[in-house]
Parts: structure tokens; sequence; C-alpha cells
């Protein structure tokens, strides 16, 4: 088992959680640059990068208006890249599609838990709120502009602390999954391709293009002819 | 209230951009991004403001409810900066500063959600995520690149706009017709979409079929139609996507 390796998924973990609301926001904390970069942390580029695109576009649609709370995709994204990453470590047969979808069916829940603790955290960020208030009134303005420097730790170690507990379960996964029958394997590499359509799918929809349907079809379309047109041409 | 207070430095109005980007670091539901915005701004009413009571008195009318776009923010933040400097030269009372945040906040907030978080984020995702074929990793930087390059530009630019125009900041956001462009960015973003949904499934088709090509091919693009109508039913995504890895799985299994 690779401490190194839960370590380094805990700190990017944490970062990009810091990163997705409380500082910057330069889009280092969307699944495509976020499990792209756990995977090259974590040595496997290609769960990294495939787990990343299917879950860009399933949370394509999803923002953060107003006081709304969408899903966590930051935390699905590292939490299921990490997992794919030290599963494939563990297995030493490097990454497979039926590895990603196991990760993936098993992880991508965590996008609910991390709305569940963004819950949490406001109620933490309304404390530091009123204690700025209070330093205010009192005078006290240093410490009242500290306040909002202190509401970023918690992201920084609580979702760090989940994505590194994933990284560690996928060490622990690996190994039964090479105990699946070789049919169950081939299902879960097809299942594999199958999800990331349907993904590309609710992407299309949560573009909230006004002619979405319309503007997906084309784009199919003109895909899927170009590709034929390349088959026929290596045909003739 | 100090009549001489010195201009601010370019150093501090630097300083006051870096602080703009924690605006969020301490979002909460009641003043929601009040305590951001008065960290940013308290280098420069430090400086405008030498005297301690007018200082508090500065940071106070800053501490009340404050929420808009964390980008577009930084038009407010700067449009802040001119009146303070106005108000501390004694050009204007207090509560203008107070009125131009309370006017500006929801407007900007429903132009840069509209802009960045409905048109800019998921088109530049659809595009590099429909371009993962081709460059792998470097889609993910291609993303950084993009994004980023109209963000942080539009981010400085509104920054220095609210800074040198103050209210009249509207009409010059008003001309970058961010509405159109977001739309157009949308249609952009639903056309990558489509276009990687049948790149996956005939490339499925071809890696997995052997004679069963077509109809894996075919099959997988219906998945996806059938999918767009289900979400757009109202379906739960997670069930969708349950539900089609589970059908996978059991073709994968007996095909």
């Amino acid at each position: 088992m690779g401490w190194t390796q839960v370590a380094l998924a805990g700190v990017w973990g944490g970062l990009v959680a810091v990163e997705r609301k409380a500082f910057l926001q330069a889009m280092f904390s969307r699944p495509l640059v976020a499990a792209t970069a756990m995977g090259l942390l974590l040595n496997d580029v290609p769960s990294g990068l495939f787990i990343g695109m299917l879950l860009e576009l399933f949370h394509l649609g999803t923002a953060n208006l107003g006081a709304a709370l969408p899903d966590n995709d930051t935390l699905s994204a590292t939490g299921t890249s990490a997992a794919a990453a030290t599963m494939a470590a563990a297995t030493g047969a490097g990454s497979t599609p039926a590895l990603w979808s196991i990760a993936i069916l098993l992880f991508i829940g965590l996008a609910r838990v991390g709305l569940v603790v963004d819950r949490v955290l406001e109620r933490y960020s309304s404390r530091l709120a009123r204690k700025a208030m209070a330093s205010a009134e009192a005078g006290q303005l240093t410490r009242a502009m500290q306040q909002n420097l202190w509401g970023m730790w918690p992201h920084f170690v609580l979702f760090g602390a989940i994505t590194a507990a994933c990284a560690l379960v996928g060490f622990f996964l690996g190994p039964l999954l090479e105990r699946l029958p070789l049919p169950a394997l081939r299902g879960l590499a097809w299942a594999y391709p199958a999800m990331a359509s349907v993904a590309a799918s609710i992407a299309a929809r949560g573009s909230h293009a006004r002619r979405a349907p319309l503007f997906a079809g084309l784009g199919a379309g003109i895909v899927t002819l170009a590709v034929l047109l390349v088959l026929l041409r290596g045909c003739l | 209230m100090s009549v001489v207070s010195p201009p601010l430095s370019r150093g501090v109005l630097l300083r006051v951009f870096l602080r703009s980007l924690f605006l969020q670091a301490s979002w909460n539901p009641q003043g929601m991004q009040n305590l951001g915005l008065a960290y940013a701004i308290y280098p420069a009413l430090e400086r405008l403001y030498p005297d301690k009571q007018a200082l508090e008195e500065a940071v106070r009318r800053h501490l009340v409810f404050f929420n808009t776009h964390p980008y577009v923010a930084a038009a407010i933040v700067g449009g802040v900066l001119y009146h303070e400097q106005r108000i501390a030269r004694g050009e204007e009372p207090p509560d203008r500063v107070v009125a131009f945040k309370a006017a500006l906040m929801g407007p900007l907030a429903a132009l840069g959600d509209g802009f960045f978080w409905l048109s800019l984020k998921p088109a530049t995702g659809a595009v590099c995520a429909a371009l993962v074929p081709i460059l792998a990793a470097w889609a993910a930087v291609l993303f950084l690149v993009l994004y980023n390059l109209v963000h942080l530009t539009l981010r400085a630019r509104l920054y220095l706009l609210g800074l040198t125009l103050g209210d009249r900041l509207v009409e010059a956001v008003a001309r970058a017709n961010l509405p159109t462009r977001g739309a157009k960015l949308r249609a952009v973003a639903a056309a990558c979409a489509g276009g990687l949904a049948a790149w996956l499934a005939v490339t499925f088709g071809a890696n997995a079929g052997g004679r069963f090509a077509p109809l894996l091919s075919a099959g997988c693009l219906a998945l996806g139609v059938v999918s767009y109508l289900l979400v757009a039913r109202r379906v739960p995504n997670y069930v969708v996507l349950y539900l089609a890895a589970g059908l996978a799985c059991v073709a994968g299994a007996f095909l």
C-alpha cells in the first residue's frame, strides 16, 4: 500500500476543494482538470483522464446559483479518480475501462456527500461571520478581517480527508476486482462507454441551450458521418 | 471624516484585487459575501481613513449583506473603491456606496451566472471533453487556458471599469453583450456533447463488436437518445446512469 499516494490524493483533494468556492475559482476543481491531475499525481493518467471526462459531462449543467448548493462535482471527481488509480496500482494490471466503471459506480455518489459537507461548512462560516461582526463592533478590525481566511481550512481538511480515504479504499478494492468472473469484467468494460454516452446526453441537456436537441443532433450527425466516411475510405 | 485622505497607490489597488479572489472564503447564508468584500477592500479603507473612528464606520457599512457573482464582483469592488475615495474626500455621503452595491449586485449576479456558470463553463467543458480522444491529458490544460483567458481578462477589466467609471460601469458592461455571446456558447456546448456521444458510440461498436459492431454502435446511440428523453422528463441523472451501466453489464456478460 502506498501511503505517499494516499497523502498526495488528500493534499490535491483538499486544494481543489478550496479552489472550488473559497479562492480564485479558476476551474482547477472541474472534474476534467481535477481528476486528470489526480491521475498524474498517482501515476495513472488514463484513469484520471477518462473518469474526469465522463464526470465533466455528467456534471456539466450544475452551477452554484445564488444560495442554492449543487452536487459537489469536485469531490466526486477527486475521490473517484483517486480510488481508480489506487485500485489499478493494487491489481498491478494497469487501468482498464472495467476498473473505471467500478470506480464510477461506487464513488460517483460522493457528489451528494460533498453537498452535505458543504451545508455543514456554511454553518461554520456563519459562526465566523458573527465573530467578525462582534470583533468589528469592538473595534478589532484586523481580527474581524482575518475571520474571512479562517473559512478556508475546513474545506481543505474535510475534503482532503475524504479523498485520501477514497484512495485508501481503492487499495483494498483492487484485489477483490481480480476475483470477478470474466463475463462480469467484460460487462463492466462495456458499461464505461455506455455511461459516457449517457453522460454526454446529460451534458447536452445540461448545456442550457435553447434548442439543445437540435444542436446535439447536429453534432452527433456530423461526427457519425465523418467516422463512417473515414471507415469507408479505409475499406476501399 | 478625514478630508485629506491620500490617494490609493497602485500597490493598494493590486492588493485589493488580489484579496478579492478570496471573496467567497467565508461565504455564509446570512451575509453571504459580506465578510469577503470587507476583507478585500480593507487595505484601501485603511489608507483612505487614517482616523480609527472613520475606518470602523467604513468597515461596518461593508459588513452588511452582499452577494453577487464572484467574478463580476470585481466590478463592484472597483466601484466601491471609486465611491469610498469620493466619500473620504467629502464629495458624497456614505450611503451612496451602500446604494451602489445594493443596486448592482442583483443584475450583475444574473449577468455573471448566465454568462460564466451557464455558458462559458459548460461550453469550455464540453469542447475540451470532446477533444480528449485527440489531445488526451492536454485537453485538461486547454480547458484551463481557454476558460481563464476569458475569466481573468474580464475579471481584471471589470475591476478597472468599476474603479474608473463608478456608476457608469453599467453602460460599459451592457456594451459587452454577454447574454448574446452566452447563448452562442450554450449552442456550442450542446453540439460538442452530441458529437462526443456519437463518437463514443461508434468507437465502442468498433472496439467491442466484431460482427455485432453496427448493432452495438446503434444501441449505444439509442441509449444516448433515450437518456436525453428520460432526463428531460426529470428522471434523476444518477438513475439514468446506473440503468445504462446495468444494461451494458448484462449485454457485455451475455453477448
